[in-house]
């Protein structure tokens, strides 16, 4: 009963999302439209090798056809983690191509590095790591469009950047309100070409969101509606989405849920399993999609036992997978298992699908590596949005399980 | 016409703020005392680089100020935040003052986003595990449910050490 009432409004909360969000069919015609509202001329766009070598960069090109922006320069040398020294490099050529706004079309890690760009050349600076850690930022940004051409980190609606600085062998966060892009678009065309396996392991990243947003303690009504919406698309479209890439209205409805998945957790932070994902990351090369869905099951287990209140809200998402007649036959006891049944019939099948991995082992992860690991997922700042309070000797035992 | 203007000046809130101040006082003394006879804090404080600062302030209010240097933890009172390597900052008296009396405990005002960190989000959550093992040293076990996540056991260790706490904040002894 108490956790009912606790469900239903938290004494207090706060929500913040500035991003305008355009997304359909065409989408990307608007981006020109939109660089005009915001007083600016002359972009320079970011991109990587991967998505230009893919065809992607056409159609955004393609969009200004007949316009009167000019684009003032591309780059399209971002590595796959983003660095400082890209960052600079590229804000040398934002400044020399005299440009005015800057746009991002590509995965995770463009995006990200283009919000380096931006502090850069908003704080007036040449030294990005003046900036690490959380709300060091004190200008207002250049106009930023974000086009995502993956659809799992939710990263053209969320306040942080992670930037690696190779020199001293580190990964910076850059969190604040200030670093959102004024505008997100998504349009179906740049996601079509996403192979199967990083389509799935992007769609994991993406419930994982949902599913931490909405059980961890810093929930609230409004994070929810939109962790409900992007379970409910992921639900309907990632099998889809894996077997069937070509189709433009399941990855439209998958661009939309890792969105809607990005604005939810930007708001509610995510838990444990985020930190032993990223911890996974840093430590073994794991994709952080692919570390997620690894861990997810057993990051909700681990709350089974240690979080009533936690446990309870598991049982709530079993509506999302299973039919409403199905829900109600379910016990409220047997709920919360039969949701995490049900994540993991979902990784099974993306596994016979497109080799998703099951373990942290099938991702190349060694057991010697696993202490490691949870050290540093102790300091990952998710741990501090965890329900409970958890000890090296417990985030070994998640691990071990994944294992 | 008659005008409708007309000057107010808001309450100082004085009780609230000096209450909250000696709550901080508290807390920074219960810190420096901490690092010197607990070793997990030791351990922890031992990860952050020689030369460090860690304010914790409430927005235009009262403040903390905990200096590293090296070897030694020093509570350094209500020094600028201004050049402070890490900041947590309460976002307005009144959330301190439910805070630091009970009301809202430290989790829930993450939770509820009643403070913001400036700076490293590694060094914060070292400095989470130390503020929740320097309150273990200030508040009896029966009140430290409202404070932190996890209660310790009570040990003869820890009751010498909240003693020692409170010599160190009240006559500068034992620290």
């Amino acid at each position: 009963m108490n956790i009912q009432k606790k469900d239903g409004c938290p004494k207090y909360f706060e929500f913040f999302n500035s991003v305008k969000i355009i997304s359909g069919y065409k989408a990307l015609e608007n981006i020109s439209s939109e660089l005009d509202l915001l007083g600016a001329k002359r972009p320079i766009i970011i991109t990587d090798k991967g998505v230009n070598n893919a065809g992607l960069m056409d159609h955004v090109v393609n969009s200004f056809g007949g316009t009167q922006i000019t684009i003032g320069a591309v780059y399209d040398d971002t590595p796959v983690d983003s660095s400082n020294v890209a960052v600079n490099e590229i804000a040398g050529i934002y400044r020399q191509q005299q440009c005015d706004s800057i746009i991002a079309v590509g995965g995770g890690s463009v995006i990200d590095t283009a919000k380096g760009v931006n502090i850069v050349i908003s704080e007036e600076t040449d030294d990005l790591m003046k900036f690490a850690g959380n709300n060091r930022l004190t200008k207002t940004m250049r106009p930023f469009i974000v086009v995502p051409t993956t659809a799992g980190t939710g990263s053209e609606v969320t306040m942080a950047a992670v930037i690696a600085n190779p020199a001293q062998n580190v990964k910076m966060q850059f969190t604040s309100p200030l670093i959102l892009p004024k505008v997100a678009v998504l349009d179906p065309v740049m996601t079509m070409s996403m192979p199967p396996k990083i389509t799935a392991a992007t769609a994991m990243d993406a419930l994982t969101h949902a599913v931490e947003a909405y059980i961890g303690p810093q929930k609230n009504p409004v994070s929810d509606a939109f962790a409900f919406s992007a379970i409910e698309l992921i639900k309907e479209n990632i099998i889809s989405a894996t077997k069937n890439g070509g189709d433009k209205d399941v990855r439209l409805a998958m661009a939309n849920a890792s969105l809607l998945a990005g604005v939810s957790f930007s708001n509610s932070m995510v838990g444990i399993v985020h930190a032993l994902a990223h911890a996974t990351g840093g430590r073994c090369h794991v994709p952080h999609g692919i570390a997620n869905a690894i861990l997810l099951p057993h990051g909700l287990e681990f709350y089974l036992k240690k979080s009533p209140e936690t446990a309870e809200r598991i049982g709530k998402l079993l509506r999302f997978f299973i039919e409403p007649e199905d829900y109600a036959k379910v016990p409220a006891s047997e709920r919360k298992i039969k949701t995490i049944a049900a994540i993991r019939d979902i990784n099974d099948n993306l596994h016979k699908l497109c080799g998703l991995p099951l373990t942290l082992s099938q991702a190349g992860v060694t057991k010697d590596k696993l202490e490691s690991i949870a050290q540093v997922a102790l300091n990952d700042g998710a741990m501090a949005f965890c329900p409970v309070e958890i000890s090296h000797e417990e985030a070994m035992d998640v691990l071990q399980a994944a294992f | 016409m008659s005008s409708r203007m007309y000057q107010i000046a808001p309450p100082k809130k004085w009780l609230k703020t000096q209450i909250t101040r000696l709550c901080l006082y508290f807390l920074g003394m219960g810190i420096e005392t901490a690092y010197k006879n607990v070793p997990d804090v030791k351990k922890e404080m031992d990860t952050l680089p020689d030369h460090f600062s860690f304010c914790f302030n409430v927005h235009n209010g009262p403040s903390m100020m905990i200096l590293k240097n090296g070897n030694t933890v020093k509570y350094a009172g209500e020094k600028e935040a201004y050049h402070a390597d890490l900041e947590l900052v309460l976002k307005n008296i009144e959330y301190a003052y439910l805070m630091m009396t009970g009301r809202i405990s430290t989790p829930d005002a993450v939770y509820h986003n009643r403070q913001f960190v400036r700076g490293n989000l590694g060094y914060m959550m070292t400095m989470i595990r130390v503020l929740n093992i320097s309150q273990t040293l200030l508040f009896p076990n029966v009140l430290l449910r409202f404070y932190i996540k996890k209660v310790p056991p009570l040990t003869m260790k820890t009751m010498i050490n909240r003693t020692k706490a409170y010599a160190n904040a009240t006559i500068g002894f034992f620290a």
